[in-house]
């Protein structure tokens, strides 16, 4: 499964509401919530910041990646978002974040997890391409850039 | 004539997909009375992108190995078994390193005939940030390959074997 595979309207939310770290993260979450992919927030907000505890996801060029195995998805789930006006994400140049890539994953689908990350990491080397998503305005216009089909 | 199909070779990666192509694969190999054989890739080449972009700590890098390793071997002895219900021969395979190049190499090495993949992303993105390594190794492998589709047919055939 791709990451083109996982980016469809109802996981992505522009604008983002939140301006801060946690509250990005519990929007993405909620998100997910709301799109019917998962059933229990609390227990996928405690995946994510366990993750987060060990090291920020935030990256340069205003990318955020949190993620986190766990075993209330039962398949591989993307929450995207944009803000912006940019969130402070403890990110590693000091920036704040404008585009957020929430992935959740089974423990047993570790190949396409780890696939779909890749894609992430490709994505962010494309300054043209998060520019684009991060201006993006709407959902439709997220699902285009990927698809660009 | 003989048989055009006499060694195939049926990517494993753990999605339900990979695994309705091994169906499928072990199909064809008893109606053509060919050898089947399956590799799964421990796709350490995206391990290491993952940390180069710092989505992973090197932690993380050591744990999704380890995850990799073990989806592998449960994932290649669930084909096994799939394999031994219908009392067919297979030769199961891990490598570890790039999806497309481990592909590519183990056709040429192994002088296979056919290459079975489980169906494709219907989203064909143009974007070169998005190239799907199954499909480069799709295009690029020197033998025929076969694109399974249609899970509850394919189900269907294999239990019917």
């Amino acid at each position: 499964m791709a990451l083109v595979d996982l980016v469809s309207v109802d996981v992505v939310k522009i604008p983002l509401q939140a301006n801060s770290k946690p509250a990005v993260i519990r929007e993405l979450v909620q998100v997910l919530m709301d799109a019917g992919k998962i059933t229990d927030v609390d227990r996928a907000l405690k995946a994510i910041h366990e993750r987060e505890a060990l090291g920020s996801t935030g990256l340069e060029l205003g990318i955020a990646v949190p993620h986190a195995k766990t075993d209330t998805v039962k398949t591989l789930t993307l929450a995207m978002g944009v803000s912006p006006q940019g969130v402070d994400f403890n990110s590693l140049d000091g920036k704040p974040s404008r585009l957020f890539f929430l992935m959740l994953a089974p423990p047993n689908l570790s190949g396409p997890h780890i696939q779909a990350l890749a894609d992430i990491a490709k994505l962010s080397r494309s300054r043209a391409l998060c520019d684009a998503l991060a201006a993006a305005k709407s959902a439709d216009e997220v699902v285009r850039h990927f698809h660009a089909e | 004539m003989n048989s055009p199909i006499r060694k195939v070779l049926v990517y494993i990666d753990g999605t339900e997909q990979s695994i309705t192509a091994a169906q499928y694969a072990l199909c064809l190999a008893k109606c053509a009375d060919a050898e089947v054989h399956a590799i799964y890739v421990v796709n350490t080449r995206a391990l290491d992108d993952l940390l180069k972009a710092r989505i992973f700590l090197k932690e993380e890098q050591i744990e999704y190995a380890r995850d990799l390793e073990a989806d592998a071997e449960r994932y290649l002895n669930h084909v096994r078994e799939l394999a031994r219900k219908k009392g067919i021969a297979i030769e199961t395979c891990k490598t570890t390193g790039s999806v497309y190049q481990e592909i590519v190499r183990a056709v040429k090495d192994g002088g296979f005939d056919l290459l079975v993949i489980g169906e494709l992303s219907r989203i064909r993105s143009r974007r070169e940030e998005f190239y799907d390594e199954t499909e480069r190794a799709m295009r690029s492998v020197t033998c025929s390959v076969i694109i399974v589709k249609d899970e509850e047919r394919v189900w269907r055939m294999y239990e019917s074997l």
